[in-house]
């Protein structure tokens, strides 16, 4: 085997090379072009000397080279990588990539600029490709970001209109109540009804919560210490003993009063963790409801025995509409503990589980202490 | 609603150098930012105050600042360059706008016209798409392919203009702005200036100019053809036209001292 390899010919390899020379003195004019340009163009060699470089360059590139190329070669002496089209001495294209770069005299002067094309037909039909399916993609994301918000709004608004319908129930049951001549039989359906009318109200609530939240307005939490909260989460508690009498619920309130915070959404808090209680505890124990402030923290605790949550279920627990169980809930739509978690939060607070054989126990921990004005 | 100076200047990335009692404000046009100012700049900053800034977009910018709906005409770009000028507290001072910027500037002009009474216009042209009884030397086609050749390098700007690129050993003047960015433009604004820049129509603006103005007319430029030079010194009431040796579109690059030499003859 010989070590000896033919000696290249660089004059061959100029004119031949797999790609287009071009020369262009300072004021755009091709001094120097080589083969391959030339024969890619349709021009016989020679026929592009003195030509400006505009004439073998479509349109966009030539408003490119003016003010994208020639300004960035003039500072930093090259550019690399810009998809440039050639046009053909027949009118047609040429997708190429060119990198271009000055070539300068020992002083800095500018001598000529000196361009490397490649061909990249298949390149920029690909890269046209990526870019329709990256428009396609916005477009398409748009439209789904915009039928998102319409539902939102749809329940929005549908869940405002239910609303007065549900009081006019709940109002007309109270007054069967308290003003008519009604049998045992009927004042149980009655109270029955009751809480289906309080269920559905709640039902309402929370949809409009989520729709708020989506919406972008966010939880709206309206903080003062102008009353007490411990009425607030009594009245919760009696309220839960009349909606679910089987249960027991023990209650422990110890509250530094009066605390900052907004009473409506800690007693709505409240009742959504007894209400999850309810829903999954054994009927045998006690839930413990359990809230308590210091200088610091208020925590207020919500603990129940029966199935434990499984480990990986616990993630997804402050979700909408998780629910943990198949078996068909009394109790909605999944949205409580998502809520209560949304309401611990706006108040700068955190909710959190835990869950064992023994007892599963949320517990809602918030600075006690007024934050600053900021 | 109102921007604090401070905010603008952070915007536009705003620098100013120099000393001297007049202010002297550049400008730069369609695919560059202030960098392409610097060589011309350079040699006023020892009798005047000199002011750099980049639109939108463009080079130092805040790109969180761009509004498609404020930049969807030149108008929004001529705001900020009046915030600008509130911001520094500018009175009759001198706007040398490039390209696009030369109409900015005279609308700039026009909405506080006790700002600029001196306006350098570098390349104008107050309408590109070629109307009835007016060349400007571009078809709409044109164009349409030009918009097109911005969305093909959409992947080769974003390289070209990253701030990677590497510093020239034989300019080390450059050096330190070289190693942040050069004309560095966030792509999709890019082809929205694009898009306002070759479909604008300032004929009607030019007669109400009341601004001194130099216009600053290149050799062979395809951008600002010489016939359209001529049309805006005709109808801008007060204006000298001064044909440059320099060829093509970027003489403040290409030909920093005749450009210098020119602009301090006329203020």
């Amino acid at each position: 085997m010989s070590d000896q390899f033919p000696a290249e010919d660089l004059e061959d390899l100029y004119e031949t090379a797999p790609c287009g020379y071009v020369s262009v003195s300072p004021d755009g004019r091709i001094v120097r072009a080589n083969r391959t340009l030339s024969d890619w163009l349709g021009w016989k060699p020679g026929e592009l000397l003195g030509k400006p470089l505009n004439d073998i360059l479509a349109f966009g590139g030539r408003i490119a080279v003016e003010t994208h190329l020639a300004p960035l070669l003039r500072m930093q002496g090259h550019v690399h990588e810009i998809a440039l089209d050639l046009l053909t001495a027949g009118g047609e294209k040429i997708p190429t990539i060119a990198n271009a770069a000055e070539k300068r005299d020992t002083g800095g002067g500018h001598l000529f600029t000196r361009l490397t094309l490649f061909k990249a037909v298949d390149r920029r039909a690909y890269e046209r490709s990526l870019l329709d399916a990256k428009a396609r993609a916005e477009r398409e994301s748009r439209a789904h970001g915009e039928a998102a918000l319409a539902r939102e709004q749809f329940i929005a608004v549908l869940g405002h209109d239910l609303r007065n319908p549900v009081a006019a129930l709940a109002a007309g049951i109270r007054l069967l109540r308290q003003r008519e001549q009604i049998s045992d039989r009927g004042r149980s359906i009655l109270s029955e009804m009751e809480k289906s009318a309080a269920r559905a109200s709640n039902l309402i609530d929370e949809v409009l919560d989520l729709a708020r939240g989506s919406l972008g307005g966010g939880l709206i939490v309206e903080r003062n210490a102008d009353a007490p909260l411990t009425p607030v989460l009594e009245q919760v508690i009696a309220e839960m003993r009349v909606v679910a009498p089987e249960h027991a619920i023990e209650a422990r309130l110890d509250i530094d009063e009066p605390l900052h915070c907004d009473r409506g959404r800690i007693g709505q808090l409240a009742s959504n963790l007894l209400a999850n209680a309810v829903t999954h505890g054994a009927v045998d124990q006690p839930i413990r409801f359990e809230a308590a402030s210091d200088g610091e923290h208020f925590v207020l605790s919500v603990a129940n025995a029966g199935e434990p949550i499984p480990e990986q279920a616990r993630g997804r627990l402050f979700q909408p509409f998780f629910r943990g169980d198949a078996r068909p809930s009394r109790n909605g739509l999944g949205l409580g503990l998502f809520i209560a978690s949304e309401i611990a939060k706006a108040h700068g607070g955190s909710l959190d589980v835990s869950s064992t054989a023994e007892e599963t126990r949320f517990t809602f921990t918030m600075p006690s202490a007024v934050p600053s004005a900021d | 609603m109102e921007v604090s100076a401070e905010a603008v200047l952070r915007r536009n990335n705003v620098h100013v150098s120099g000393s001297g009692t007049r202010t002297i404000m550049f400008a730069h046009g369609f695919g560059c930012d202030q960098s392409m100012w610097e060589p011309v700049a350079r040699t006023f900053d020892h009798d005047f105050r000199v002011v750099l800034f980049d639109y939108v977009g463009h080079g130092g910018s805040d790109l969180n600042a761009y509004d498609a709906e404020r930049y969807s005409s030149l108008t929004g770009y001529a705001r900020d360059v009046v915030e600008i000028g509130r911001a520094l507290g500018l009175r009759s001072a001198i706007f040398v706008g490039h390209s696009v910027s030369a109409m900015i500037g005279a609308i700039a002009s026009l909405e506080a016209p006790e700002m600029f009474s001196d306006l350098v216009m570098v390349g104008p042209s107050p309408r590109y798409i070629d109307d009835e009884g007016y060349r400007g030397g571009f078809s709409r086609d044109q164009i349409d392919e030009l918009l097109q050749f911005l969305a093909d390098n959409h992947l080769g700007w974003s390289a070209a203009m990253a701030p990677a690129i590497m510093g020239n050993p034989d300019r080390p003047e450059l050096g330190e702005r070289l190693e942040n960015s050069f004309c560095r433009t966030d792509p999709e604004i890019a082809r929205d200036f694009a898009r306002v820049t070759f479909l604008s129509d300032n004929r009607g603006d030019l007669a109400a100019i009341q601004a001194r103005t130099l216009i600053l007319q290149c050799s062979s430029d395809i951008i600002a053809p010489m016939e359209v030079g001529e049309y805006v010194h005709a109808n801008v009431p007060d204006s000298v036209f001064r044909l440059l040796r320099a060829t093509g579109h970027c003489p403040n690059l290409s030909a920093p001292e005749e450009v210098a030499a020119a602009i301090r003859e006329f203020v």
